[in-house]
């Protein structure tokens, strides 16, 4: 099933523009985020520590504003509710087995060179699976991916203290999960990267960010030769307008009011085209999976379907 | 005077005020109110130390699982068995002894009086957790037939595949099911969990004293953990606490859950006896549907049969009470007499057999294999009861809690589906915590045991309510529903609308 719906090495799309939000990194726009961002977050950050970090931000934070303010308060919202079953983040909960599928799928394709190095073995992850949840929330992956036995280590990457509180809390019911899983407040500018990981997993993350070729180029610093990114995102069409805005958001209500931003979806073809142009990425390994929310059903992958709403993508870092 | 005094008492009142600001900057060892704060502290650390000394802090278990029966059993194997799930730490805890279960030696000439059909999805999970070669095939009867009929009207259906596909096919399982002594399953369950490579913790003679939340402690929030403590004081905290204990279950209650449903008033009379030989006839199940319930023999190897008739608990009683060649007369007139006889012989103390003679010459009946041969002897200590009722939790889980067979649903005995039932709950929960683990999900997460109950509850509520119904429609001694239901038996029994196979086949499956 996964197989059939994977688009595996699609042929270069040309004439497509480029990621669009990639001409907006003039200087001065930076500053007008960053400022936007720094004094937002002073507001809806009651907590002294966070308005310092935000401080920090503001005179230190490299050339990238990577996060939204307006985004920010929007989770910082729902981190009650994270891990409520029932609650608003049920979906993105149903959600996660297909996630650890086709990262799964990606480092089964070309298996990470630890692997190649340890003989081949069996298992599609190394022997210790190194791991950057990117915008990792209340969690939900970043918990399941450090359960798995293949993965020896875990950063779990949020802007919102608020938010990794929530995740920290959860962190602690299960035992299995201390001194693998570690939670950091930080952007991923401002994450120092000592170590590369083998899969860096952006999940519904890019269409939350301000700029977001900006931010992916640093994401892309902390993946080693041969690893991954892996992210999901929503391609932006009338359909999905249709059914993340107007369906899911204000007629059925299973998603939180105000969680998309439907101009800052970003279309599979533009993924693509963004990583072909990027030097060493790519040339070993970019897929795509389309996947639908069919109520009663669940998450189903979709052959082409990437085209039309939430997909996953995954590429890989050309080893040298 | 006056004067002096109140100015003496607003002295007072003055230093008492100064007294207590200054109070609360003094080291607090030196005040009353210091004496009154520290006793609360107190009492908070001694219960602390108190707590660690007669609970030292749970073992973590990946699964708990209450109750030893055969599901319980039948779990604790699936999950050492399935390779995914192979490595979870186990415990199993059981209030009665194991040691003659697990010692249990058969006697050639002699049945248990607690018997189960095993229907072939059954066998099949047995087969597949190593169950099913543990045990002993001779002291199994599989039969592929069963005769059905109304005890008012006469009106029969015949399942039976052989005859539906019109000859034997040797290609195709014909087995309707498979009856084994309860006890025999569960020492067959138990030698398969002594075969795992990892031995769940098997916990017996014990009971469970308690169950409650975990606390908070240092690195670790267990304050959503069900901790089991036993009546030795071991306590278990168990990242998932299931629930096969029975129909009373101490789980369901823990978590809140309600079961609904409602008694039968009637209670289930087993025993086992011997028969006259049978060996020209197939091996059938055998039911007729009397207006107090049904009455059931189900086939035993050799001349043996298992006796099930659901009736009033004062006819159980009498039953009981009668002598073994009234008794056995009894249950052969019950297949053979009208229901108006039947029911005047349960005013007899005694003299049943004479009684039944001279009844059954004048009285029409079809021979065998319409009906079960004569049986001859009851088995000494055979003859039990147990009364009958219909359950249905609201849902079979909760966060950190997995509720399976009994504990989920109880059901009236007539289909033999209970125990079927409940191994259909645990070959679901099993792939379900397996494909949580795949995914890297806690196994007490209730996303992870979400699939288990929308897979498991609609089912088990169809069958809940077909049988309950079925119930119903035979308790009608007359009235417009006798032949009504006579009519629906007979479209049955002619296959239309290939009623009888969409039966049969749900019946294999469950």
């Amino acid at each position: 099933m996964l197989r059939r719906s994977l688009r595996i090495g699609a042929p270069l799309l040309h004439s497509l523009e480029p990621v669009q939000r990639a001409p907006r990194l003039s200087p001065s726009n930076i500053d007008r985020a960053i400022q936007k961002f720094s004094s937002q977050n002073a507001r809806c950050i009651s907590t002294s520590a966070y308005r310092r970090k935000a401080e920090a931000g503001n005179s230190t934070t490299g050339s990238r504003g990577a996060v939204d303010p307006d985004e920010l308060s929007h989770f910082n919202a729902l981190a009650s509710t994270w891990w409520d079953a029932q609650g608003p983040s049920r979906l993105l909960h149903l959600m996660n087995p297909m996630r650890i599928n086709f990262a799964k799928h990606c480092l089964q394709m070309h298996p990470t060179s630890a692997t190649a190095d340890a003989g081949g073995g069996e298992s599609p992850f190394s022997k210790g699976l190194r791991v950057l949840d990117v915008g990792c929330g209340g969690g939900i992956f970043s918990e399941s991916i450090a359960r798995l036995p293949e993965t020896s280590h875990v950063v779990g990457l949020d802007p919102s203290e608020q938010i990794l509180a929530v995740a920290r809390a959860h962190a602690k019911k299960d035992p299995t999960l201390t001194g693998k899983l570690q939670y950091i407040n930080s952007t991923i500018d401002d994450y120092p990267s000592d170590h590369q990981v083998d899969l860096l997993t952006l999940f519904e993350v890019v269409e939350h960010v301000p700029y977001p070729a900006a931010f992916l180029q640093s994401c892309m610093r902390h993946v080693r030769p041969g690893g991954w990114i892996v992210l999901s995102t929503i391609a932006r069409t009338w359909s999905s307008w249709f059914t993340t805005k107007l369906v899911a958001e204000d007629l059925l209500r299973i998603v939180p009011r105000g969680t998309h931003d439907w101009h800052k979806y970003i279309n599979e073809n533009e993924m693509r085209a963004f990583f072909e142009k990027q030097p060493g990425w790519g040339a070993q390994g970019m897929l795509s999976m389309g996947c639908l929310y069919v109520p009663g059903f669940g998450w189903k992958a979709v052959k082409g379907s990437e085209h039309i709403g939430n997909y996953f993508f995954g590429v890989r870092r050309d080893m040298q | 005077m006056w004067h002096e005094n109140i100015d003496h008492a607003n002295v007072i009142n003055r230093t008492k005020t100064t007294m207590r600001q200054t109070l609360l900057r003094l080291p607090t060892r030196n005040s009353v109110w210091a004496f009154r704060a520290s006793r609360p502290a107190q009492i908070a650390s001694t219960r602390r130390s108190f707590a660690s000394e007669a609970s030292p802090s749970p073992e973590v278990y990946d699964v708990v699982v209450v109750g030893g029966g055969p599901v319980g059993l039948t779990l604790a194997a699936s999950l050492g068995a399935a390779r995914t799930t192979s490595h979870l730490k186990v415990a199993l805890i059981e209030g009665m002894d194991l040691a003659p279960i697990r010692n249990w030696s058969p006697k050639p000439d002699y049945f248990a009086n607690r018997i189960v059909s095993l229907i072939p999805s059954t066998v099949r999970l047995l087969k597949e957790i190593g169950a099913w070669k543990h045990i002993q095939q001779n002291r199994v009867q599989s039969y592929d037939g069963m005769q059905v009929w109304d005890g008012m009207t006469g009106a029969r259906v015949e399942f039976d595949w052989n005859k539906l596909w019109g000859g034997k096919d040797e290609q195709t399982d014909t087995t309707i099911a498979h009856m084994v002594e309860n006890i025999h399953l569960s020492h067959g369950l138990l030698k398969a969990i002594g075969d795992l490579a990892v031995q769940p913790t098997m916990i017996d003679k014990t009971k469970v004293e308690r169950i409650q939340y975990g606390e908070m402690t240092g690195q670790l929030d267990m304050r959503d953990w069900p901790v089991v403590t036993l009546s030795t004081g071991q306590q278990l905290a168990a990242r998932l606490l299931i629930g096969a204990d029975g129909g009373n279950s101490p789980v369901r209650t823990f978590a809140g859950i309600e079961s609904r449903g409602w008694d039968y008033d009637r209670h289930s009379m087993v025993a086992t006896f011997k028969i006259e030989d049978d060996s020209a006839f197939p091996k059938f199940a055998y039911q007729r549907f009397l207006p107090s319930g049904p009455v059931a023999i189900l086939p035993l190897p050799g001349n043996f049969a298992n006796l099930a008739w659901s009736t009033t608990p004062e006819k159980v009683t009498h039953l009981k009470s009668l002598a073994p060649e009234d008794f056995v007369a009894m249950v052969n007139a019950a297949f053979r007499l009208s229901y108006t006889d039947i029911d005047y012989l349960h005013n007899l103390k005694s003299g049943v057999v004479e009684e039944t003679k001279w009844r059954e010459s004048v009285t029409q009946h079809p021979d065998p294999p319409q009906i079960p041969v004569r049986i001859t002897e009851v088995l000494d200590g055979t003859r039990a009861s147990f009364p009958l009722k219909m359950r249905h939790a609201d849902k079979y889980i909760a966060e950190r809690i997995a509720l399976v067979g009994d504990a989920a649903h109880t059901i009236h005995p007539m289909a033999g589906q209970g125990l079927n039932s409940g191994i259909g709950d645990v070959y679901s929960l099993v792939k379900s915590l397996a494909e949580g683990i795949r995914h890297g999900q806690d196994v007490g997460s209730s996303f992870t045991l979400e699939p288990f109950q929308s897979e498991r509850y609609l089912p088990n509520n169809a069958l809940l309510g077909f049988v309950d119904k079925l119930h119903t429609l035979y308790g009608f001694e007359s009235g417009p529903l006798v032949p009504l239901r006579s009519l629906g038996v007979e479209i049955i029994n002619r296959d239309w609308f290939g009623l009888k196979r969409f039966l049969m086949s749900q019946a294999a499956k469950s």
